[in-house]
């Protein structure tokens, strides 16, 4: 516990004069559930990181009174949205007071004219998609999480969708939202004057500041969206190749193409298509002469999807594709959020069946350095796995960030056997996951492409990474965060307040 | 990385390869740098030790997933938005109990907040995709009532299901009317008139929720089966099947009445057993063999299937046109537990006069009256938000009558359907009305 049974007394007694008693949370269930995501956790350790109690607000209000009272009496805060994440920004490293807002999830209003809705940051994109396609809408931020993720955490990690290429990322279509900082003020941010106003000149670009801060900067609560029509036809052709070099060659040219409808390109490496072959009905079994894939999605109306997905079939096919038919590619995409991380796909190097967890590098590279850096990363890796059966390589995916196929999104996924987790084993991977930044950062790259970079390992490079940017979030920090009570321990930011010992 | 000499080894983890698919590297030849040690598991008392065994890998492969896509499907999360009370929940639960972080006590509250209706389950990427290839599935359900089932024995009871079963147990039935009393002297009342037998090779089982306080439903069933000439009887004397019990954790007591449930279909000559409750279909056809084995040789007859099969075989006509705007409510355990929900359709569309707005059984994974796994007993007012929103969900469709399968979903949607002035009717009085019955009893209180 960070906080005394005295102290904590006190802080359940303001709360519970703020909040409805059912939203003021302290048994052992309620704090031990809200420790970890999906990333790999040192379960041997699980202890460490509970929290002392859980808030459940249900409105702006109810969160600024939260803030207020922690940053009053000093305790930490610790925002929790979907609790999806792969970078432990929802994990409370010192304790303190969990906020889940999962409560917020009304629909505040659907704009037809405008094309946007106001939302609590508590709802899921999927829950909301199936209140707008009523409406031939959509709200296209479509991460791996979809069918659980919240709008609130995409603003707390400036979210990366798969579609991103055709309709941007959770920054480009969050237009505005309301926020509670660290002190308990509100305020609402955007461009500009925010609200439903897209692009403005006026005054700093505050909105990027407070998207992917992982909740060190405080709580969105309420958001304004963009919408778009719901797409009328979606193509999604996979190609595959006898090489990897072949497939990596078709991606840039098919991401290069300038085709409109055009959102997104996946690249799968020869280990991710080694991975698939453990089960098969992971991926629909191809002969042992395909060595690499491509995946490439069109969406929009059926007119322009069929135009722009017949250049890029030629495109692929002059890189030598052999496309994979219509219920491979018609599948496969249709399954994306769920098929590729199981835990029942662990493996020890010689075969035996083990359930692990799933864990994500998410590098963001220029096109030109993928594969030196699938190489280096492949290596160390390979290094865990040499040492210990802990640790399992399942493969690499590149996908395009950007239309224009500037960088990718590099991600090698890696499989963790939790169960036999102890110091040793979490050490070897903590010094890998660093090892892994230093590649990306060798490169010109950024050590996160979607999920962030303060976990353990990775975050020691982060004020490399940043140079002298890194001062100045230790800057916005101490003057937004004067008692660091916002998620503190994150980003190496407690430096911001003198500590360098941590 | 730290400089050392390449091996074989060493170039075969560095090329891409499948692990047990013949690489040629005798794996075993090259011991661990950093051993894998299994995990410390502090001492525990036999039971749950025992429990441990059985549930850890299980909730490992929740754990270490931690993929969540059953949070937004889940009734309870759905209207809680309580993560304490999630399926992930449920799993990591055990997970903490193994290391030693959790103990029964702290947990066995919680898992009050599940309906058993096997959304999660189906929803998990873990069974979606790679279930049947490693013969794994999710199995929330299974979970919360091993969880249930351990805090009974470790004497930790909800004071709700206590009494519920202690109630059962002392009047062979549910206590579903309350303080009104229900006793084996009345549990064939609502057969007055019909002159059903005793005995034979089919038996009708009815359920305490309809023998007692939906009557209109056996009513309706027994009524077709005497219109289509399918000759059935009755038990010498009916228990309750044991399921509610079973789904709160009060495992002998649930044994006990099943015994005593096979022994009078013996006694009276039966081979095939009728059942109109979805619930009694889960307890006959997954609890009943796990208890007897082999020697439970019983057919079990779903009366849907069976209706819709005589539909189709021309056997019964429904010619009564029925004037309603209609959906159907998949119920829970016929939906999502039991993959059923072809044959209701077909029988609403084999009746005139109605017409038929749909939602398909997939979107309506995430749809639930609320009214399974005890939840109505220990938490009114979650079963209530739950009918609710389902009641919501059809109000969308512009529809007056809200069709269900199941005579536990019909009092909880009944009590939402006024707020949206929709009727809540059962499959098979809607049937039954189209079949010209006049089909008398109760529909229970009608708000």
């Amino acid at each position: 516990m960070s906080i005394t049974a005295e102290r904590l007394d006190e802080v359940v007694g303001a709360l519970q004069r703020a909040l409805r008693p059912d939203q003021v949370l302290t048994s052992k269930t309620d704090r031990y559930n809200r420790t970890r995501v999906p990333a790999p956790f040192p379960v041997h350790r699980w202890a460490e990181r509970v929290p002392d109690l859980v808030t459940l607000p249900e409105s702006t209000d109810d969160v600024a009174a939260i803030v207020r009272i922690a940053n009053e009496l000093r305790v930490p805060i610790v925002p929790r949205d979907g609790g999806t994440g792969l970078t432990d920004g929802a994990v409370p490293l010192r304790h303190g007071i969990v906020v889940d807002v999962k409560r917020m999830n009304q629909i505040h209003e659907i704009d037809l004219d405008n094309r946007t809705c106001t939302v609590g940051t508590g709802i899921n994109m999927l829950k909301l998609n199936e209140v707008l396609g009523g409406h031939g809408l959509i709200y296209p931020d479509n991460p791996a999480s979809y069918p659980c993720s919240l709008v609130g955490g995409r603003i707390g990690t400036s979210g990366w969708s798969l579609i991103g290429s055709r309709y941007g990322h959770s920054r480009d279509l969050v237009l505005s939202f309301d926020h509670v900082l660290p002190t308990g003020d509100v305020m609402h941010v955007g461009d500009g004057i925010g609200h439903k106003i897209s692009k403005s000149s006026s005054g700093y670009q505050l909105k990027h500041l407070f998207m992917g801060h992982q909740g060190t900067l405080g709580i969105a609560t309420r958001a304004t969206l963009k919408l778009f029509p719901k797409p009328e036809a979606e193509l999604s052709p996979f190609f595959a190749f006898a090489d990897y070099d072949s497939a990596y060659r078709c991606t840039g040219a098919l991401a290069r193409a300038g085709v409109a409808t055009f959102a997104g390109a996946v690249l799968f490496d020869e280990w991710k298509v080694a991975y698939l072959r453990r089960d098969d009905e992971a991926y629909i079994p191809q002969p042992s002469d395909v060595k690499a894939l491509v995946c490439a999605v069109l969406y929009g109306w059926e007119d322009e999807v069929r135009a722009g997905g017949k250049r890029l079939m030629r495109i692929a096919r002059d890189h030598g594709a052999r496309y994979l038919g219509d219920e491979i590619s018609e599948g496969d995409w249709a399954a994306r959020h769920d098929r590729y991380a199981t835990p029942l796909h662990g493996r020890t190097k010689d075969g035996q069946v083990v359930p692990m967890s799933w864990h994500c590098e998410d590098a963001a590279i220029n096109f030109t350095n993928v594969p030196a850096v699938t190489r280096e990363w492949h290596a160390i890796v390979a290094e865990l796995r040499r040492k210990t059966d802990v640790f399992d390589d399942w493969g690499m995916f590149a996908y395009t960030s950007a239309s224009t196929g500037v960088d990718y999104l590099t991600e090698i996924d890696v499989g963790i056997w939790e169960q036999k987790l102890g110091d040793e084993a979490w050490e070897l991977w903590v010094n890998a996951k660093r090892d892994i930044a230093a590649v990306a950062l060798k490169y010109n790259g950024s050590i996160s492409a979607c999920h962030g970079s303060c976990r353990e390992g990775e975050v020691d490079l982060v004020p490399q990474e940043l140079g002298r940017g890194y001062d100045v979030m230790l800057d916005i920090k101490r003057t937004l965060d004067p008692n660091n009570v916002m998620n503190p321990g994150k980003y190496g930011l407690d430096r911001a307040y003198g500590d360098t010992t941590r | 990385m730290r400089e050392r000499p390449e091996g074989d080894f060493d170039r075969a983890l560095r090329q891409p390869f499948t692990p047990g698919m013949g690489d040629g590297v005798d794996w075993d030849a090259v011991p661990d740098e950093v051993a894998v040690a299994p995990p410390t598991i502090p001492g525990r008392d036999e039971r749950t030790t025992e429990f441990l065994e059985q549930w850890h890998n299980a909730s490992y492969n929740c754990f270490s997933s931690g993929h969540k896509f059953c949070r937004e499907v889940c009734p309870v999360v759905q209207v809680t938005r309580n993560e304490t009370w999630s399926p992930t929940a449920f799993h990591a639960n055990v997970v903490a109990m193994e290391r030693g972080e959790l103990d029964i006590d702290d947990m066995a509250a919680d898992y009050v907040n599940c309906t058993q209706c096997g959304a999660c389950e189906l929803r998990c990427p873990n069974t979606l995709f790679t279930g049947d290839f490693y013969r794994f599935r999710t199995r929330t359900v299974d979970v919360v009532k091993a969880v249930r089932a351990l805090a009974v024995d470790r004497g930790v009871h909800q004071l709700g299901w206590q009494r519920w079963n202690s109630l059962t147990d002392e009047r062979s039935h549910e206590p579903v009317l309350g303080e009104t009393p229900v006793s084996q002297d009345h549990v064939r009342d609502w057969a007055d008139g019909l002159d059903i037998p005793i005995g034979g090779e089919s038996i009708l089982f009815v359920d305490c929720e309809a023998a007692f306080y939906r009557t209109s439903v056996p009513r309706a069933v027994a009524q077709i089966l005497q219109l289509a000439g399918y000759e059935f009887g009755l038990m010498a004397e009916q228990w309750c099947c044991g399921g509610p019990a079973s789904e709160m954790g009060y495992v002998e007591q649930a044994r006990r009445f099943a015994e005593h449930n096979l022994a009078d279909w013996r006694a009276v000559g039966a081979t095939r057993v009728l059942v109109l409750d979805p619930h009694d279909y889960i307890s006959f056809t997954e609890d009943y063999p796990r208890y007897f084995g082999d020697d439970f040789d019983l057919e079990i007859v779903l009366v849907v299937e069976l209706f819709a099969e005589m539909i189709r075989d021309g056997r019964l006509t429904p010619g009564v046109a029925i004037d309603r705007s209609i959906t159907y409510h998949d119920p829970c355990r016929l939906n999502k537990r039991k993959g059923i929900w072809k044959e209701p359709r077909e029988i609403l569309q084999a009746i005139p006069g109605l017409s038929f707005t749909d939602v398909d059984r997939v979107t309506q994974w995430s749809y639930c009256s609320g009214g399974g796994g005890g939840l109505p007993i220990e938490k009114p007012e979650l079963t209530a938000q739950i009918s609710a929103k389902r009641l919501e969900l059809a109000a969308g469709l512009e529809v007056d009558t809200l069709v269900s399968a199941c005579p536990w979903s019909e009092r909880p949607l009944s009590a939402a359907g006024p707020s949206h002035a929709i009727d809540v009717v059962d499959l098979h009085e809607l049937l039954a009305e189209s079949l010209g019955i006049d089909v008398g009893g109760s529909r229970g209180e009608q708000p």
